[in-house]
């Protein structure tokens, strides 16, 4: 019987996964991380130049990022 | 024994094709299995307590040739063939070894007689003996007698069998035992003795024919049992299991479609609703499925249970720290000849069934299929697995203690959901004609997912924001009014 792969799950006891954000925080971080986004968003919108977009749509653009991904965990689907 | 080890690699992101029936073996269409074994001491089990029938042959092997043999062949008809599964050949007196390696014999299609093949676990030397125990489930196994009956009416099934066991060898000395859920077996095939004894001999809810005297290889002896069984005869024609594991939530989510049918004894009239309601206060056995017990993985939650309509509100689910009860009455009472397709789901915790491992991969380990825990039981003829790894996954290895002969099709693809790129890696593994007792075998999977996979998602999503804010931009530059020179 190949139990190799019994001997992985028994030698990562100890080890469970845990996500970087828990389950119960997500909705939080991913509600706080796209109104962030938003606000970025709304400041660029105000004064769009170059600058603003590396100032103003680099953060926006990864605070979108991040939420939107944990808004899709935090709304029940698990991407 | 050496039980299903089902172990395929996906290196980069590339997806491998489908293997097809691995355990099986190709042998001359002229195949016969050379008589170098002989039984002693055969014992025949036959269980028709539940919805399949389970067969059992303990068996005292004695190799007779002249040679080291490890070859041994089992027998079934090409009818049976196709209705046969979880074939399991151990130790009968040890059982730490096994289970050995079962192969479905592919030589003569045409041929009405077919083959398994079990491989010892070391050549019995010639002369020695070899205590061999193999069983399995034949599915669609009975017929109901009479073929109709009223709602409220009892039902019995007819079993045909043989009172030899199927054998490919001389059998010495042999006995046939018959296990029923009931005492009330109402028609049977009689016989006799060597000595003139009348079988079967009846103690409480068995049947014992035998010992028979030496029968050669191939020896049939029809019988037939027609025995009470006033319960649901639930047939699961496909199960359709997804579990989707996702790294950013730290979930895994399950889902099951099921398309069930009740293989008893039809209706002999039109379904009385008035009269089922009143049965319902007396609660009197009947053949119908009205209630379906999931016992889910401890700390499972988010349930839910819907069929061709939608939701079905009639279902509850008990979680505490002891159990994960998910029970389920259908939209509608299901009686023989009816079909009922649903589908349940729930969630799990990752830390639950998902592991780091030391060299920066994860192993998950969870039960290649769960399913309703039910008295009567519950026979599967499709089951197909299919596991969504994150999206990137690699090195991807797999494993199922289900037995070897019941695999039919494995698989590591690629799978495309929600905001996906280049697809999540799935595995697939596709198995036939399996018992309920068979549930909660595992399936365990170790793969590796590189940063770069993990942070796909978001860095997508981060190109694509970053694009319109510069399209913003370069809008705003577009110089679209006429100059006033």
């Amino acid at each position: 019987m190949d139990s190799s792969l019994y001997q992985v799950w028994q030698s990562a006891t100890g080890s469970p996964f845990l996500p970087v954000i828990a389950k119960e925080s997500q909705f939080t971080v991913a509600f706080a991380l796209l109104s962030l986004g938003l606000a970025f968003t709304g400041v660029f919108a105000l004064n769009r130049s170059l600058v603003s977009v590396v100032a103003l749509g680099v953060p926006a653009s990864l605070a979108i990022a991040f939420g939107t991904v944990y808004m899709f965990c935090a709304v029940g689907v698990y991407v | 024994m050496k039980s299903l080890s089902v172990i395929a690699a996906l290196l980069g992101l590339l997806a491998a094709g489908p293997c097809s029936a691995f355990s099986t073996v190709a042998l001359p269409a002229d195949f016969k299995p050379p008589p170098v074994f002989k039984n002693n001491m055969l014992v025949h089990v036959i269980s028709v307590e539940k919805t399949y029938a389970k067969e059992q042959i303990n068996v005292m092997l004695e190799n007779v040739s002249d040679e080291p043999q490890s070859e041994y062949f089992l027998p079934f008809t090409a009818e049976q063939i196709a209705r046969v599964g979880a074939v399991e050949a151990k130790d009968r007196k040890d059982d730490t070894i096994g289970p050995f390696g079962v192969d479905l014999v592919e030589y003569d299609a045409l041929s009405d007689v077919q083959y398994y093949r079990i491989t010892l676990p070391s050549p019995l030397k010639a002369g020695g003996q070899y205590p061999l125990a193999v069983s399995w489930v034949y599915l669609n196994s009975y017929r109901p007698l009479p073929a109709s009956i009223g709602q409220d009416e009892q039902q019995f099934l007819v079993y045909d069998f043989s009172l030899f066991a199927p054998s490919a060898y001389t059998t010495l000395k042999q006995k046939t035992e018959v296990k029923f859920s009931t005492v009330t077996i109402p028609d049977y095939t009689t016989t006799f003795g060597p000595e003139g004894q009348e079988y079967p001999q009846k103690v409480g809810s068995k049947m014992l024919y035998g010992p028979f005297d030496e029968q050669p290889a191939g020896a049939f002896f029809p019988a037939q049992v027609r025995f009470e069984f006033t319960k649901p005869v639930i047939h699961v024609s496909t199960l359709e299991r997804d579990i989707e594991v996702s790294h950013w939530g730290g979930n895994v989510a399950f889902e099951e479609r099921y398309t069930l049918y009740h293989l008893g004894a039809n209706l002999s009239t039109q379904f009385n609703r008035v009269k089922w309601a009143q049965s319902q206060f007396y609660n009197p056995a009947s053949t119908a499925l009205k209630e379906l017990k999931f016992p889910l993985q401890i700390g499972s939650v988010d349930p839910y249970f819907t069929d061709a309509i939608g939701n079905v509100s009639t279902s509850r689910f008990r979680s505490s720290k002891r159990e994960a009860m998910l029970e389920l009455k259908p939209r509608y009472p299901v009686f023989g000849g009816w079909k009922y397709p649903f589908t349940i789901g729930w969630n799990t915790n990752a830390a639950n069934v998902l592991r780091n491992t030391a060299d920066g991969g994860h192993v998950l380990k969870i039960p290649f299929f769960e399913g309703p825990r039910q008295a009567e039981g519950v026979e599967y003829g499709e089951v197909n697995v299919r596991v969504l790894l994150p999206e990137g996954s690699e090195n991807v290895k797999y494993y199922t203690s289900i037995p070897d002969s019941s695999i039919v099709e494995h698989s590591v693809d690629v799978h495309k959901t929600y905001l996906d790129t280049i697809g999540r890696t799935s595995v697939t593994i596709k198995a036939k004609n399996l018992g309920d007792e068979f549930r909660f075998r595992d399936l365990v999977i170790t793969y590796e997912t590189p940063l770069a996979g993990t942070l796909r998602k978001p860095v997508v999503v981060f190109a694509s924001m970053l694009a319109v804010y510069a399209a913003a931009w370069a809008v705003g530059k577009v110089q679209v009014g006429f100059s006033s020179k």
